[in-house]
C-alpha cells in the first residue's frame, strides 16, 4: 500500500514540471545553453591560442599537430551554437566575424598553382597579402606593412565587400594551420609544413615572419569576437534580453533557428549543394577534413535546443524546461514525431562522422559518381529535410503562425533594411 | 445554420485553391517547359551553332522560369541542376573550362552526363556556350558542339523526369492531405502553405537576389552578378518569376485578390522604365539604380498584397525554404 502510494506520488511529481513548463522557462534554458555554448567556444579557443604560441614560440611537427588539434576540439563546441544563429539577430549580425565560409583563401597566403588568380566575383582571390605588404584593392594602394587585428578586421576582411575575402575566423585560422587540400577528392588534408612558421633562414615559402603575425592577429580576434558573444548572452546581455522580451517571439525564434539551419543552411547549402557540385572545396572545414564533424555538431545544437539540454565541454550538463515539454502538452504525438526525426538525423550523421574518421574523409564522399558517399551525404540531408517539415507543423500548433517571422525576414533579407 | 454549412462545404473543396495551382497552373506549366526542352534539343542536335540555338533556348528559359520557383516535390532538388545560380565562385566557367580542356569524355551518355557537377548542367551552362565570347565561337563537330548537344539532351530528360514525377506521384500529395499513406501534407492548411511559401519565396528571391546581386551597394552596384546577364533576360526572368507567383496567388485563393493585381500592375509599369534589359548599365547613372530599385520594391508590395490577401484570410504564414540561411 505504501508502495503504491509513493509510486503514485512519484508519477505525480513526475508530470508536474512537464505541465509547470513556461514559455519563460523554456527561454530561460535557451538562453543558458547559448551561453554555456558560447563560453565553451572561448575556452577552447584559449587553449588554441595557447597552441598557437607554443607553434610560434617552437616550430615543430609537434606543436603544429598539438595547435591543429586544438583547433579540432574548439570546433567541437562552437558548431553546436549554430542553431542559435537564424532567429536571433545579434548572433547573425555577428557570426560573419567568426564562421564565415567558404573564402578564397590566396587573399590570405600563398596557394597552389591549381588555384588559379582572380576570378569574376573576387578580383581579390590571390592577393596574398602575407607576402604582399602594399596591395591594390578596388584601385586603392593598402597600407599592410604591419598585419594586426586592427588591420584584418577593418581593411582585408570582406575587401570590396566581397563576402569570400574571408581574412578572419575560424576558417582563416584553419587555412594557416592546415594550408590548402591539394589531394582534391583522394584522402588527405592539407599539409602545410611546420617551417611555414620558422623564422630566419629556414623559413618556407618566404615570410614567415608576417604568416606568424596574421596567425596571431587572427586568433586574438577570434577570442574578442567569443567574448562579445558570451557577454550577449549573460544576464542582461543584450542576445537574452532580446529573446526574453517576448515569450511567443522568443519561441519563434528558437523554431526559427532550429529550421533556418536545418533546412536552407545544413541540407541545402552546405550539404546538398556541394554533393551535386562534386567540388572538395564545397566542404565546409575544406582544409583539416574536419567537415564530418561541423555538419553532426550543427545537427546536435538542433536537438540540444529541442531537448533543452547541452553536455558542457568538462561534462558537466545544463538543462531545464525545454520546448519539448511545451510540444508534449500541446500535441504529445508531434512530440514523438520531432524526437523520432532528430533522432534519425542524428543517427545518418553519426553514420558519416565515424566513416570519416574511419578515413572515408568529407571530400572523397563528394566526388563524382560515389554512390556510398551520396548515399551518407543524403540520408542526413533527408533526415534534416523531414525534420523541418515537422518544426512547421510545431510552429502551427503552438499557434505561433500568428506571429510574423520578422525577424527571419530581416535576416534573410538585407535590403529590406535600406528599403 | 444547416443550409449555410452545407453551403460551406460545396463552396470549399477539398483543398481549396492546391486543386487549381496544381491542375490549371503548375502542371500544365510543367508540361510546357517538357515541350520547350524537347524542342531545344532537337533544334541542337540538328544544328549546334548558338544563332541557331537562341530562340529555342529563350523560350526553353521562359517556361523554366514560371516553374522554376515552386521548389515541392521533384522540383525541390531538380531545380538544382537546371539552374545552379548564384554561382558566387565562378563554378560553371570553372567546370566548363576543364571539361572541354579535357575533352572528358563523361558527357558521351546520357548517365555519364548526369554525374556531371550541376555547376555544368542546366540553363546557366548552356548560357556560357551560347553567349560567352570565351565559348562560343565553336565549330560543329568539336568537342563544346557535342557538349551543346549533351546539355540539351539532358535538359530535356530532366523535364520529362520532373513532369513525370509531378504527374505520376506528387501531385496526389497536394491533392490528398491527410489521406492513408499521405506523411507529407496531413492537412489541407499544410498544402496551401506548401504552395503559398513557394509564392513569398519566388518574391523574396526575385527582388533579393535577381535585383539585389546587381544593385549591390550605391557606391559598388554589381552588374555582372545579374542573372543570366549575358543572354539579356536579367528582366524577363524577374517579370516571369513575378507574374506567376501572382497566377500562383490567384489560383490558391477562392476569391478576388484586388490589391496584388494592382501591385502587379505597379511592377510591370515600373519594368516597363527600365531600358537596359540585362542591367548592365546600372552603374552608369543614378536614375538607372533608382529605376530598378523601384521596381525591387514594388515587388516587394505585391509580397505584402499576397500575405494580406492570401495568407491572412487562410490564416496561414509561409514556411521554411531553401533560401533561409546564408
Amino acid at each position: 500500500m505504501k508502495r503504491t502510494m509513493l509510486t503514485a506520488t512519484a508519477l505525480i511529481l513526475g508530470a508536474v514540471p512537464a505541465f509547470a513548463a513556461t514559455k519563460a522557462d523554456v527561454l530561460e534554458t535557451y538562453a543558458d545553453i547559448a551561453h554555456a555554448g558560447y563560453e565553451d567556444s572561448l575556452i577552447t579557443a584559449l587553449t588554441l591560442e595557447d597552441a598557437i604560441e607554443a607553434l610560434i614560440a617552437t616550430p615543430s611537427e609537434e606543436t603544429l599537430a598539438a595547435a591543429r588539434a586544438a583547433w579540432i576540439a574548439a570546433r567541437e563546441p562552437y558548431q553546436q551554437t549554430e542553431v542559435f544563429r537564424f532567429g536571433n539577430p545579434i548572433v547573425d549580425d555577428w557570426e560573419g566575424k567568426v564562421n564565415a565560409w567558404p573564402l578564397d583563401e590566396g587573399l590570405i597566403d600563398y596557394v597552389d598553382a591549381s588555384y588559379g588568380g582572380a576570378t569574376d566575383e573576387n578580383p581579390f582571390a590571390a592577393l596574398n597579402v602575407i607576402a604582399n605588404p602594399a596591395p591594390t584593392i578596388a584601385g586603392e594602394e593598402v597600407d599592410a606593412t604591419t598585419i594586426d587585428a586592427t588591420f584584418i578586421a577593418d581593411r582585408l576582411n570582406e575587401a570590396d565587400g566581397i563576402e569570400t575575402n574571408v581574412a578572419r575566423g575560424y576558417h582563416a585560422i584553419e587555412f594557416l594551420l592546415w594550408g590548402q587540400d591539394l589531394n582534391d577528392t583522394g584522402p588527405g588534408a592539407g599539409e602545410r609544413p611546420y617551417t611555414d612558421f620558422v623564422q630566419g633562414a629556414d623559413c618556407s615559402h618566404g615570410n614567415c615572419d608576417r604568416r606568424v603575425d596574421y596567425l596571431r592577429a587572427v586568433t586574438d580576434l577570434l577570442i574578442s569576437d567569443l567574448e562579445e558573444m558570451v557577454a550577449a548572452w549573460e544576464d542582461g546581455g543584450a542576445a537574452r534580453e532580446d529573446v526574453m522580451d517576448d515569450a511567443d517571439e522568443g519561441i519563434v525564434a528558437m523554431l526559427t533557428g532550429m529550421g533556418s539551419l536545418s533546412y536552407g543552411e545544413q541540407a541545402g547549402e552546405r550539404m546538398r549543394l556541394g554533393l551535386m557540385l562534386n567540388d572538395p572545396e564545397e566542404e565546409h572545414d575544406c582544409f583539416s577534413d574536419n567537415t564530418h564533424r561541423s555538419h553532426y555538431n550543427d545537427g546536435l545544437g538542433v536537438q540540444n535546443v529541442y531537448l533543452g539540454r547541452y553536455t558542457r565541454v568538462d561534462g558537466t550538463v545544463i538543462e531545464g524546461p525545454a520546448l519539448e515539454d511545451l510540444v508534449a502538452e500541446s500535441n504529445p504525438a508531434l512530440d514523438e514525431e520531432m524526437k523520432t526525426r532528430l533522432d534519425t538525423t542524428m543517427a545518418a550523421m553519426t553514420d558519416l562522422s565515424d566513416a570519416a574518421e574511419g578515413g572515408f574523409s568529407y571530400d572523397q564522399m563528394l566526388a563524382t559518381g560515389n554512390e556510398r558517399g551520396e548515399t551518407l551525404i543524403m540520408a542526413a540531408v533527408d533526415g534534416l529535410i523531414d525534420q523541418t517539415a515537422t518544426i512547421e507543423r510545431i510552429v502551427a500548433d503552438l499557434g505561433l503562425d500568428a506571429i510574423s517571422f520578422e525577424g527571419s525576414d530581416s535576416l534573410d533579407n538585407p535590403n529590406a533594411v535600406f528599403q | 445554420m444547416r443550409l449555410a454549412l452545407a453551403f460551406s462545404l460545396i463552396a470549399l473543396p477539398a483543398v481549396a485553391g492546391v486543386d487549381e495551382a496544381v491542375n490549371d497552373v503548375i502542371l500544365p506549366d510543367l508540361a510546357t517547359f517538357t515541350t520547350t526542352a524537347e524542342q531545344l534539343d532537337v533544334a541542337a542536335q540538328a544544328n549546334c551553332s548558338p544563332d541557331a540555338l537562341k530562340g529555342p533556348y529563350n523560350a526553353a528559359f521562359d517556361a523554366w522560369v514560371a516553374v522554376s520557383d515552386v521548389r515541392l516535390g521533384p522540383l525541390e532538388q531538380g531545380a538544382l541542376s537546371i539552374a545552379f545560380w548564384p554561382d558566387k565562385r565562378g563554378f560553371t566557367e570553372k567546370t566548363l573550362t576543364r571539361l572541354i580542356s579535357d575533352q572528358d569524355d563523361i558527357i558521351d551518355t546520357p548517365e555519364g552526363f548526369a554525374e556531371v557537377s550541376i555547376a555544368a548542367r542546366g540553363m546557366f551552362a548552356l548560357e556560357r556556350m551560347l553567349y560567352d565570347p570565351d565559348f562560343n565561337a565553336y565549330a560543329t563537330g568539336s568537342y563544346a558542339c557535342d557538349l551543346v548537344r549533351a546539355l540539351t539532351r539532358d535538359l530535356r530528360r530532366q523535364a520529362i523526369a520532373i513532369e513525370a514525377g509531378w504527374r505520376d506521384t506528387f501531385a496526389d500529395l497536394l491533392l490528398s492531405p491527410g489521406a492513408p499513406g499521405n506523411a507529407t501534407y496531413l492537412d489541407r492548411s499544410e498544402a496551401q502553405r506548401a504552395i503559398y511559401t513557394q509564392i513569398l519565396n519566388a518574391l523574396e528571391f526575385t527582388a533579393d537576389s535577381r535585383l539585389g546581386r546587381p544593385l549591390g551597394e550605391v557606391t559598388r552596384p554589381r552588374p555582372t552578378r545579374a542573372e543570366a546577364w549575358r543572354a539579356g533576360r536579367s528582366l524577363d526572368n524577374v517579370l516571369i518569376a513575378t507574374e506567376q507567383a501572382v497566377t500562383l496567388a490567384r489560383a490558391l485563393a477562392d476569391w478576388e485578390i484586388p490589391e496584388t493585381e494592382a501591385a502587379l500592375a505597379r511592377v510591370q509599369e515600373a519594368a516597363r522604365d527600365i531600358e537596359d534589359p540585362s542591367f548592365q548599365s546600372i552603374g552608369d547613372d543614378l536614375t538607372k539604380r533608382l529605376k530598378l530599385e523601384i521596381l525591387q520594391q514594388e515587388i516587394d508590395g505585391v509580397s505584402n498584397a499576397i500575405e494580406a490577401e492570401v495568407g491572412t484570410r487562410y490564416g496561414i504564414t509561409p514556411g521554411f525554404n531553401a533560401s533561409d540561411g546564408d
